[in-house]
């Protein structure tokens, strides 16, 4: 008997990547809300801050941008790992204890979230966030750490062949130090791009964002560039190849990002800083699939399309959209209706 | 073997389930409760009973804490444990499924705003409003439980896909539908369980009556769903495997059983204490029949994995990764040159493919007692048949040499001293220890291939003959390798056994 083989992309591979990169910019945006969010409530520094409406409306989102931030995260690890699968399964392997526990780190950071929502006291309200960025920050590193070191199929062998037990932790800092710090300047950004937009709607207040967003586009600049620049023999083909003129413009994106919001033109400027950060998820993709040449090559995988039950999808999809729009427009309609 | 090993000391049986059972109880509770919770909602609207909808607001938000993170990053704590235990089927599965997947994802988005939206718009939403959120919620929570039920049904009985491949195929499994309304009964039965232990403790006694007889009138309901749909579901197995399995089954079928009593004094229990003396009903009472109901739902997940074995996707896939479709691969090329990422240990790498996802040496489902002052020679021999052991376990095939070395690898854990000082044993007494080390594997008394009937009365030299020749007996049956005195003592044994069973 002939049984079914699996090593086959149930779609063309174009459409696997659009919908991986696609989702992954969504899981960035709410991740870097709730990561950079969570710097500025924390870090801002105010005589009352914790009136200033943004801080207070912050705190009463971060619930429920940390929910998008899981729901988008699920959708790129299932597509990694459809492609992937090889690397991604084998680099958790090597370090499966901290793997596993960003499971359960999560769970305790949005439970701390909640807490912060519902509390009334100021210290504990503190505490709550506090425990909430720390966990975050530790799945951060732990995610650059795996991600890594999947690009680097000798370095897992390396690693698993001197420890089995799960217990390693990727001791090549160097390979995503930069990465992981260029991340969180990214959160800054987006923090504070997201603060200064709330901000808007209560003009008597100061605008907390405004430091983080542009301290964040600074650092972001620099820790970028260092990293492309420690990326050793990878940075030739990558100046070579397409996904330089995907970068670039991305660059010129947020900077144009930066003059638009400086003009108060949140709309643009978030637009602008929307985009370039699709540049960058595809620039990161493109260094992946030139650290993973020689090993790895996705478009030589066969194609078996699932056409119906992708459409399907495409229809879920679609009333999902609805339904959610749907469901925001009830509970609005009544919740302004009440107030005026 | 095309992935590392994770070599953890706690058996991997245990690992999947810490994270597995939590979030296979929440998530049932998660569909069942959403249920609860609007037709809750309704009937008390209709009444316009205030205390029973501040009721259902707290248990509302008890209810959205609970599911929406515990429920959903558990349920992501499954994909991830899965894909650390066994890459290789996580990986089959997601190659087939991911459209599957990807519509659930769709729902589990509408589920979670229709959830946090429900609990946040209690007090300023219009009543109809509300409610359709409720309604929304549930059903986007059931059809996810739709989908998911495909892949897990697909494990056990793949059906028709084993020859097309295809994902409808695979999906709507011959167990697809009677799993499908067990598994609705099941959150019936949980939101039920679940909101009677919450109403236990609510005041006033009236109130907390009314309450304890609606809640029961669910557990109630879902159990008359789930008994039936039960019945359905084991003939859909029935009728996927073949017969001669079904006698192996020992396990699950005493779980079948176990699981048709705990039912009986579930509905029993609740009829008794949750609507007849509803009023007296004590915490500690729900608390009790709350964790009946968890079990009988473990009972009846154990079983569902008991079944399943040795398999991880029926006739695919078996639980240590081997695939069904490359035995002629390995058979003439043996493991190691497979073997993605060597740790240096080739011993140590094939005892992990072969053996380590279902055992341990020393912990869960241990060798070490069964391999306990027995000799090298005698653990190849039962690696190379572990398919024959009772048990239901893959096959072995790898070369003789890789057997060797696994058995060299577990010989080096286990006691190496003789049986009769590590158990203080002598004489028959010694004899049947060496049986059941030595023979009861394969040959339990009592069992589908009980050897009494052959060994009892026979001569002296009929079994030192036999003993002699046991490698001739059967294919994968081990030579005898115990030491003069294991011989005699098992000879002393044998004189003991009669026809028709051992005394
Ligand atoms: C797919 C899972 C699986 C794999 C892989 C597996 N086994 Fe087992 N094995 C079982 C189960 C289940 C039992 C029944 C034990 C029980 O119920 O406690 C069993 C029982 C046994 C027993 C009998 C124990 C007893 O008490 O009678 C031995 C010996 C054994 N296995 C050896 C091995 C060896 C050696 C390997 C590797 C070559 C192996 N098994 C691989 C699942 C597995
Ligand atoms: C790894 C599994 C295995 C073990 C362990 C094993 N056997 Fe067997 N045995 C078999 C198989 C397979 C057969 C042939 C098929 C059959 O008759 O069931 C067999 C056949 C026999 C037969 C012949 C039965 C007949 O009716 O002719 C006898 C007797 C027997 N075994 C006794 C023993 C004794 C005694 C021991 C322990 C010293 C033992 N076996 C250990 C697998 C095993
Ligand atoms: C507190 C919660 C989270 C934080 C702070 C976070 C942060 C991050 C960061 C920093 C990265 C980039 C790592 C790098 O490439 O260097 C990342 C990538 C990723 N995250 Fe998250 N994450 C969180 C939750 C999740 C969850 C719950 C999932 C899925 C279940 C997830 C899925 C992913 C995936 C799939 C990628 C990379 C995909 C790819 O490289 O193709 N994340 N995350």
């Amino acid at each position: 008997m002939n049984l079914p083989d699996y090593q086959v992309l149930p779609a063309p591979l174009w459409l696997i990547t659009s919908l991986h990169l696609l989702t992954l910019a969504l899981h960035f945006i709410a991740m870097n809300f709730v990561v950079g969010g969570l710097v500025l409530v924390l870090a801002y520094r105010a005589q009352d801050r914790w009136c200033n409406p943004v801080i207070l409306r912050f705190v009463r989102l971060f619930p429920i941008v940390m929910a998008a931030t899981v729901t988008f995260g699920v959708a790129p690890l299932l597509f990694l790992q459809l492609v992937y699968g090889r690397f991604i399964y084998a680099a958790s392997i090597v370090s499966a204890w901290f793997w596993l526990a960003v499971v359960g780190v999560v769970i305790a950071s949005y439970y701390a979230l909640y807490a912060a929502s519902f509390s009334n006291r100021l210290s504990a309200r503190k505490v709550c966030l506090a425990v909430a960025l720390i966990g975050a920050v530790y799945v951060s590193l732990a995610y650059s750490s795996v991600f890594s070191m999947m690009e680097r199929p000798e370095l897992v062998k390396q690693l698993y062949a001197e420890d089995q037990s799960g217990l390693v932790w990727n001791p090549r800092f160097k390979d995503y130090l930069l990465r992981w710090l260029h991340m969180m300047a990214g959160a800054l950004t987006i923090g504070g791009f997201f603060a200064s937009s709330v901000a808007v709607g209560n003009p008597a207040s100061p605008d907390p964002g405004r430091r983080f967003f542009l301290w964040g586009m600074v650092l972001g600049f620099l820790t970028g560039l260092a990293y492309l620049f420690s990326l050793g023999e990878v940075i030739g083909p990558f100046m070579r190849s397409p996904a330089i003129w995907v970068l670039a413009p991305g660059l010129v994106l947020s900077l144009l990002s930066v003059w638009f919001y400086h003009r108060r033109n949140l709309v643009i400027a978030g637009g602008a800083l929307s985009l370039s950060m699709l540049a960058m998820v595809f620039s990161r993709h493109s260094v992946r699939l030139l650290q993973l040449e020689g090993h790895f090559d996705p478009s030589a995988v066969p194609v078996r399309p699932q056409w119906t039950v992708f459409a399907l999808f495409l229809v879920c999809f679609l009333v999902a959209l609805i339904l959610g729009s749907y469901m925001l427009r009830v509970f609005f309609r009544r919740a302004e209706s009440r107030q005026t | 073997m095309h992935y590392p090993f994770w070599d953890v000391g706690i058996g991997y049986g245990i690992l999947m389930a810490a994270v597995a059972v939590p979030h296979v109880f929440v998530s049932h509770f998660a569909i069942g409760g959403g249920l609860y919770l609007i037709v809750a909602e309704h009937a008390a609207r209709r009444a316009g009973d205030d205390r029973h909808l501040a009721y259902l607001e707290r248990l509302s938000r008890f209810f959205v804490l609970v599911t929406l993170v515990f429920g959903a990053l558990t349920g992501v704590g499954i994909w991830f444990i899965i894909g650390l235990l066994n890459p290789a089927a996580t990986e089959a599965l997601i190659h087939t499924f991911v459209w599957g997947w990807a519509i659930e994802w769709t729902f589990f988005i509408v589920e979670i705003l229709a959830a946090a939206l429900y609990y946040y718009g209690w007090r300023h939403m219009a009543p109809r409003d509300h409610m359709v959120l409720g309604w929304i919620y549930f059903a986007a929570a059931w059809l996810s439980l739709f989908v998911i039920n495909g892949i897990l049904t697909f494990m056990l009985t793949p059906g028709k896909w084993l020859r097309t491949g295809s994902f409808w195929d695979g999906f709507f499994n011959p167990t697809f539908w009677p799993s499908l309304v067990f598994r609705t009964g099941v959150c019936v039965m949980l939101a039920g369980l679940f909101s009677l232990l919450i109403a236990s403790r609510e005041e006033p006694a009236d109130f907390r009556a009314r309450l304890l007889r609606r809640n029961s009138a669910w557990g109630i309901t879902g159990l008359a769903i789930m008994a039936p749909s039960f019945f359905w579901y084991w003939r859909a197995i029935l009728g996927q495997v073949p017969s001669t399995a079904v006698q192996g089954m020992t396990t699950p079928v005493y779980w079948i059983h176990l699981s048709y009593w705990l039912a009986a004094v579930i509905a029993a229990a609740l009829i008794l204490f949750g609507l007849l003396l509803a009023r007296r009903l004590h915490v500690a009472v729900a608390a009790i029949l709350m964790a009946l109901g968890l079990a009988w739902f473990g009972a009846f997940e154990w079983f569902r994995e008991s079944v399943r074995k040795p398999f991880i996707i029926s006739g695919y896939m078996y639980g240590n990764a081997l695939e069904v479709a490359r035995e002629p691969i390995y058979r003439k090329n043996a493991y190691l040159r497979f073997i993605s990422c060597p740790s240096g240990d080739e011993a140590a790498d094939l005892f992990r493919h072969a053996c380590r996802s279902c055992h341990t040496v020393n912990g869960y489902k241990a060798l070490k007692p069964a391999f306990d002052g027995t000799d090298t020679a005698f653990i190849a021999a039962i690696v190379k048949s572990t398919d024959l052991l009772r048990g239901s376990m893959p096959p072995f095939w790898g070369s003789a040499q890789e057997a060797d070395l696994i058995a060299a690898h577990i010989r080096d854990r286990v006691d190496t001293r003789h049986l009769s000082e590590i158990y203080g044993l002598h004489g028959s007494e010694l004899g049947k220890k060496v049986y059941d080390v030595r023979c009861g594997g394969c040959h339990r008394i009592g069992g589908a291939t009980d050897k009494t009937g052959s060994l009892a009365g026979l001569a002296d030299a009929d079994y030192e003959g036999l003993l002699d020749m046991a490698s001739e007996l059967g294919e994968g049956m081990p030579a005898f390798t115990g030491d003069a005195a294991e011989r005699a003592a098992l000879i002393q044994y044998f004189k003991t056994l009669k026809h028709g069973g051992a005394e």
